[in-house]
């Protein structure tokens, strides 16, 4: 069998039709959807055609991208009703047996134009949490003396959650979200069990106020859809259920762990450059 | 109440609910175990009590979590859970009372 060059990679391989969601709440008094014809190879992202599209066919087209890599989480969307990372989703890939594949905004957020959403509310959320260290000894966290000593064992419960983009697939799968939306949501309280428990942070009775309330984690039916869409394989439906089996664990004393000791550093010896 | 506490006690009804459950089944249609349960009226009345307090818990705050999903303003969340608290302890006291009367006790 003969080896396929990478040009031929880029050869048009087949015509698809993109159904796009249009709307501009400021002049549009209903949404419509609009097809686009394009060539695409096997190489052709979701995102290389809206590109094209809106550099060849309608400059109006509005959606929001950033890195194009799968890193920064901007260019999530419905593609086919479901969440995806547009960057990284191949055009082929969603357009097997099918006449056309549908693009919209992701859902359980507010459309700002076509395909941009609005992630005030869901930014909101996340800093509700606190996802930052906290630390009582603000002195330490000021002028630092050293490093916070942290073993595999204690940076292997939160790694995964560690991986979280912000690009909002999981509030957008939740349907606890859809009907009540002063729900945390699953990014934010996956985000919350994060910090709760690293071994650095101290904030675990500060953020149990927050996602112990009544629009807090206790509202989590465990559908696992947020799970089910995560573009980086991150569970938040699982760091849900282990943030209320530590808030209960709390109840009756237990701490998840005690706040990581400072240990004498190098710090000053490491020449910066 | 802290939603935990709340949702704890949720649980907590849940297997209440089957152990008295059990009980009462157990009273009805095991002769045996039966005469042992309802021998004491005391004990079947303290069984049925602890049923009926546990069924309303868990099914009116499953209602409340209902609610406060669909009507998720904070002032609506403390009206429908002081709502749904007086509605539970009414239809507890009325429960009991009909309970008191099957027994033969009023």
């Amino acid at each position: 069998m003969m080896e396929q060059s990478s040009i031929d990679l880029w050869k048009p391989v087949k015509v698809v039709k993109l159904r796009v969601y249009k709307y501009n709440p400021k002049k549009d008094f209903f949404p419509e959807w609009k097809e686009y014809e394009i060539e695409v190879s096997r190489g052709t992202t979701i995102l290389d055609a809206l590109l094209r599209i809106k550099e060849e066919i309608d400059p109006s087209l509005s959606f929001r991208y950033s890195c194009g890599q799968a890193l920064c989480g901007s260019c999530a969307m419905m593609v086919n009703g479901r969440q995806m990372l547009v960057c990284r989703t191949r055009v082929l890939e969603v357009a097997h047996n099918r006449d056309f594949i549908e693009l919209r905004p992701l859902d359980n957020f507010s459309v700002i134009r076509d395909l941009v959403g609005d992630f005030t509310p869901f930014f909101e959320k996340h800093r509700a949490v606190k996802p930052w260290i906290i630390r009582k000894d603000v002195e330490e966290l000021e002028n630092p003396t050293g490093e916070y000593r942290q073993t595999i064992e204690e940076y292997a419960r939160y790694y995964q959650f560690t991986d979280c983009l912000k690009c909002g697939a999981c509030y957008s799968a939740c349907p606890t979200v859809a009907t009540d939306h002063e729900y945390l949501g699953p990014q934010a309280l996956a985000q919350a069990y994060r910090y709760m428990v690293d071994s650095r942070d101290d904030g675990l009775d500060e953020r149990i106020a927050i996602v112990d309330s009544d629009h807090g984690c206790w509202r989590c039916h465990f559908a696992t859809s947020c799970s089910d869409v995560c573009p980086k394989y991150v569970d938040p439906g699982q760091g849900i259920q282990l943030l209320k089996r530590l808030i209960v664990r709390r109840k009756f004393g237990f701490r998840p762990h005690k706040p990581a000791e400072v240990l004498p550093s190098k710090i000053g010896e490491v020449k910066r450059r | 109440m802290r939603e935990s506490t709340k949702m704890l006690l949720h649980y907590i009804t849940g297997i209440l609910m089957i152990i008295t459950g059990l009980i009462h089944l157990l009273a009805n249609n095991e002769p045996n175990i039966g005469k042992l349960i309802t021998s004491n009226v005391y004990f079947y009345l303290a069984n049925m009590g602890i049923f009926l307090a546990a069924l309303l818990y868990h099914a009116f705050n499953g209602v409340r979590v209902i609610l406060i999903e669909l009507v998720p303003d904070t002032c609506w969340t403390k009206l429908i859970g002081w709502a749904i608290l007086l509605i539970g302890i009414a239809a507890y006291i009325v429960g009991i009372q009909v309970l008191l009367m099957a027994l033969g006790l009023i």
